[in-house]
């Protein structure tokens, strides 16, 4: 051992084989398949995003009189202002789109089930940490559509009963779209929503440390499952190709179809079209289909379920001991359902 | 269900998901770009126009590819909109089921835009068909050319002129600038304007005899006086009575703000040796920084406010009719609003105007304010307003200092004594009437109709070249080295013809003026 090798084990007591055990996780052989892959993915963007917003951060400024301004300066002034910009929309639209692909594997492949019911709830917080910090990115750019979407966010939000109102107070710093509610806003997507994510992320990857990774073995070919590879280097190398493929199309989408910037918010002009980001047309077009109180608590009652999921399945199987595979099929219906909503909700204008 | 299903079903709905994505973001990049003004146009051809836009796009397919391009052709608006008449117009005839006039006027444009035509009916722009009466147009049609035609004195090899129109240098100079006289041809060969068929409010004709003149074409048009139309002078005397053409600025058939924002498009008029605007804006800051920064002037906005759009460069427009923030955006099409001095007279006058938008010429301090409807000071705010987006309040009122200054020196030490020369010679017999007839007529106009307006409007415009060489010094060499030494002599001639006194009291004039501190330099021995 020489000096130096002595003095940081002196002072950080772990040796070297501890490192390698920690690192080298024997990881199941069912993950060489890229699409088991989609769960590092959107931690990988979370990364992208965070270094993008923070070098976004240098220079907006979070009040209604220069939010717009600072965005146009960045866009137009700032060196690579457009290019890192364009990462950060593109990376939230990614990050979203992959967490969404990886809780639906998640889904079908019923990895919620026990003992891994608490890390599905976990996942579940960490989908909605990132719609809302989609949502309060979008409304700090202080553009018409981002400004009327997020006063018809905070609308609809006070249509739940009881909390809705003072939910909406608080969203809002006030009676309504105020001084305030940018700063509230920059505040939830800069500091507490990444910060309450990456303590979500810690929990979320720690719970898989310790309950392993879920094995699956392909019924028809059971021996190409069988055994484990190791994390370091192996895994790391499949996931960094999966974070190359990624980079490559972010720069791609950053540089053909940079973020525009439509006209500066006016709280006197209602747009004619309001639309909030498109992981919201679900949202949207289901409040659409709906009244007031009853499609919020409609709304209310499919996030429930989607929470709750991993134990309405267990009384679901315990009901049901042969459907083993309901679970697919009304995930099915479901994937549909939002992909249709979707659709429907981009075709059209109101 | 097999892993290898389940991998299935992952792999097409995550599939459906992914492509679902890209459907929803093309669909909001179109809608962004729209947003923009980059999308795809949507053209809204009316269930009216479609008959002319089939038709027209084989026969003139240009004109439709240009209103393609028009916000007429984004809202609805088409050929039938602007172009219809009512049956008892002058110049209306039929064409496949529809009503139409070819020339629209401004009063056909105000079934849309009534603000803007009032704006331009009082503007100094609609009134630059009184040019037909002026001083220029006497150059145009007397002198260059002849208000009656008259016959070639020799032949032209390959072509068989049998006449000579003695005003084509007026129609095809000042009258397309300043506006013709649109005729129509009476079967009587007199032509029909707008004085014979007196007009109503509405611009319906109230001569039925002028009305039963109009000569019309094989299929029923009336035929235009080929001298008279086209034209797109911005002053045009309309048949309908309407003065004025909108598509001076707004040309057809696209109408293009984007186009109306840009001083070449005012350049058609605003330019050469009499009022060079257009050069002296490209050798001001304000030209140079335009031409710089044009691109990112945003001159494809909706409103294009001055402050909110942009504020890289002001154009033409940006100053003498464009909204900006200190007053809401409101655009004026009365580039007069902002202009606190008039330039256009061998003399500058302040722009005090009464209730008809006209320059009270009164002296009588009293007899003024009681005309004054809109005066000089609240024009001169106006533009400053416009300044102080860019410049401090105490940068403004030094400019304005530095420009009046400027303009009453012009006015103080040549305008005036020179108009009183030249009406010396005219009282007391020694020049005739008739303009242009002798040397020191077309010296006084070059004085003041060319060099001195060069100079007046460099000083408006920041272009120091303009104001001096082409502009005070040659004024002031015209004045000194050509129009005095000029009356001297048609002094000195007519004490040869013996009328000694009418040429002492020109002389007195003229002594009188140079006796003055300003011009006692020029015969003083010292020249001091």
């Amino acid at each position: 051992m020489n000096g130096i090798t002595r003095w940081i084990t002196e002072r950080i007591p772990v040796e070297g084989d501890q490192l390698r055990e920690l690192t080298n996780e024997p990881v199941p052989n069912h993950l060489k398949r890229w699409w088991f892959c989609l769960g590092g993915t959107p931690a990988y963007l979370f990364v992208v995003q965070i270094v993008t917003g923070i070098m976004l951060a240098f220079y907006y400024q979070a009040t209604p009189d220069s939010a717009y301004e600072s965005v146009q300066h960045i866009t137009e002034h700032v060196s690579y202002g457009w290019f890192l910009r364009s990462l950060h929309k593109w990376g939230a639209t990614l990050m979203i789109a992959s967490v969404i692909l990886h809780q639906m594997r998640v889904y079908f492949t019923g990895a919620y089930r026990k003992p891994r019911e608490l890390n599905w709830l976990v996942g579940m917080c960490l989908l909605v940490c990132t719609l809302v910090i989609g949502f309060t990115g979008y409304s700090l750019v202080y553009e018409q559509l981002s400004y009327w979407g997020a006063t018809v966010g905070a609308n609809i939000s006070s249509s739940v009963p009881v909390v809705g109102e003072p939910m909406r107070r608080l969203l809002l710093g006030g009676e309504e779209y105020n001084e305030s509610t940018l700063s509230r806003f920059f505040m939830l997507h800069a500091a507490i929503l990444p910060v309450l994510m990456v303590m979500l992320l810690v929990i979320h990857i720690s719970l898989i440390r310790l309950q392993g990774v879920t094995e699956f073995k392909d019924e028809k070919h059971p021996e190409r499952d069988e055994g484990t590879f190791n994390f370091f280097p192996e895994h790391v190398l499949t996931e960094l190709i999966m974070g190359l493929v990624i980079m490559i199309l972010l720069a791609a989408l950053a540089t053909l179809l940079p973020a525009t910037m439509g006209p500066r918010a006016d709280p006197l002009v209602t747009p004619e079209v309001i639309k909030p980001e498109w992981f919201f047309y679900v949202a949207f077009r289901w409040l659409k289909l709906f009244t007031g109180t009853v499609a919020v608590l409609s709304m209310g009652f499919v996030v429930f379920v989607m929470f709750a999921w991993p134990f309405l399945d267990a009384a679901l199987v315990r009901r049901f001991p042969k459907k083993t595979d309901l679970h697919v099929w009304i995930g099915i219906f479901g994937v549909l359902l939002i992909i249709g909503l979707t659709l429907w909700e981009a075709a059209v204008a109101h | 269900m097999s892993l290898s299903a389940k991998q299935s079903i992952i792999g097409i709905l995550g599939f459906l998901f992914l492509l679902s994505l890209v459907f929803v973001q093309y669909e909001e990049v179109t809608r962004r770009r729209a947003e923009e003004g980059l999308g795809e146009r949507h053209i809204a051809v009316p269930e009216t126009s479609k008959a002319c836009v089939d038709c027209h796009a084989e026969s003139t397919p240009a004109i439709i590819d240009h209103w393609e391009g028009s916000t007429h052709a984004e809202t609805g608006v088409g050929c039938v909109e602007c172009h219809q008449a009512n049956p008892e117009d002058a110049d209306a005839f039929s064409h496949y089921g529809e009503t139409l006039a070819t020339i629209v006027t401004p009063l056909d444009c105000a079934r849309c835009h009534s603000q803007v035509f009032d704006e331009f009916t009082r503007s100094h722009h609609a009134a630059a068909g009184n040019i037909l009466a002026s001083l220029d147009n006497y150059l145009a049609e007397t002198v260059e050319g002849n208000r009656e035609p008259f016959n070639p004195h020799s032949p032209t090899p390959g072509r068989a002129v049998t006449e000579v129109n003695g005003m084509a240098s007026a129609f095809v100079g000042c009258q397309q600038c300043h506006g013709s006289k649109v005729a129509l041809e009476g079967t009587d060969g007199e032509p029909i304007t707008v004085d014979d068929l007196a007009p109503g409010a509405d611009g319906l004709p109230t001569n039925a005899a002028a009305v039963a003149r109009i000569a019309r074409d094989d299929i029923g048009r009336p035929v235009f006086d080929a001298g008279t139309w086209p034209n797109t002078g911005i002053g045009r005397l309309n048949l309908d009575g309407s003065r004025g053409s909108c598509s001076a600025c707004h040309s057809r058939h696209d109408f293009s703000p984007r186009r109306a924002r840009q001083p070449e498009n005012c350049g058609k008029c605003h330019l050469g040796p009499d009022h060079p605007q257009k050069e002296i804006y490209e050798e001001s800051k304000h030209g140079v920084a335009y031409r710089d920064l044009k691109d990112h002037m945003n001159l494809d906005g909706k409103d294009w406010v001055l402050g909110e759009d942009y504020s890289q460069a002001p154009t033409c427009a940006t100053c003498h009719m464009s909204g900006h923030m200190r007053n809401g955006g409101k655009i004026t099409h009365d580039p007069g609003e902002r202009i606190s001095w008039t330039n256009r007279p061998p003399i500058s006058m302040v722009m005090d105007t009464d209730a008809q938008g006209k320059v009270i010429k009164a002296t009588d301090p009293e007899e003024r304010a009681a005309l004054v409807v809109d005066s000089w000071q609240d024009k001169r705010q106006r533009m400053k307003d416009v300044c102080m987006h860019c410049h401090t309040g105490a940068y403004v009122d030094g400019f304005y200092k530095q420009y009046d200054d400027f303009v009453v020196l012009y006015n103080e030490k040549f305008a005036k004594p020179g108009t009183d020369i030249m009406a010396a010679l005219l009282d007391n017999g020694l020049r005739t009437k008739s303009q242009f007839d002798e040397e020191i007529e077309w010296t006084w106009f070059y004085l003041w109709h060319h060099e001195g307006r060069r100079a007046r409007h460099g000083a408006s415009m920041m272009a120091p070249d303009y104001a001096h060489w082409h502009g005070m010094y040659e004024v002031a060499e015209r004045f000194y080295q050509e129009l005095i030494p000029q009356a001297r002599h048609m002094i000195e001639a007519a004490v040869e013809e013996g009328r000694a006194e009418a040429a002492h009291a020109v002389e007195a004039v003229i002594t009188e003026i140079l006796a003055r501190p300003e011009h006692v330099w020029f015969e003083s021995e010292t020249g001091k």
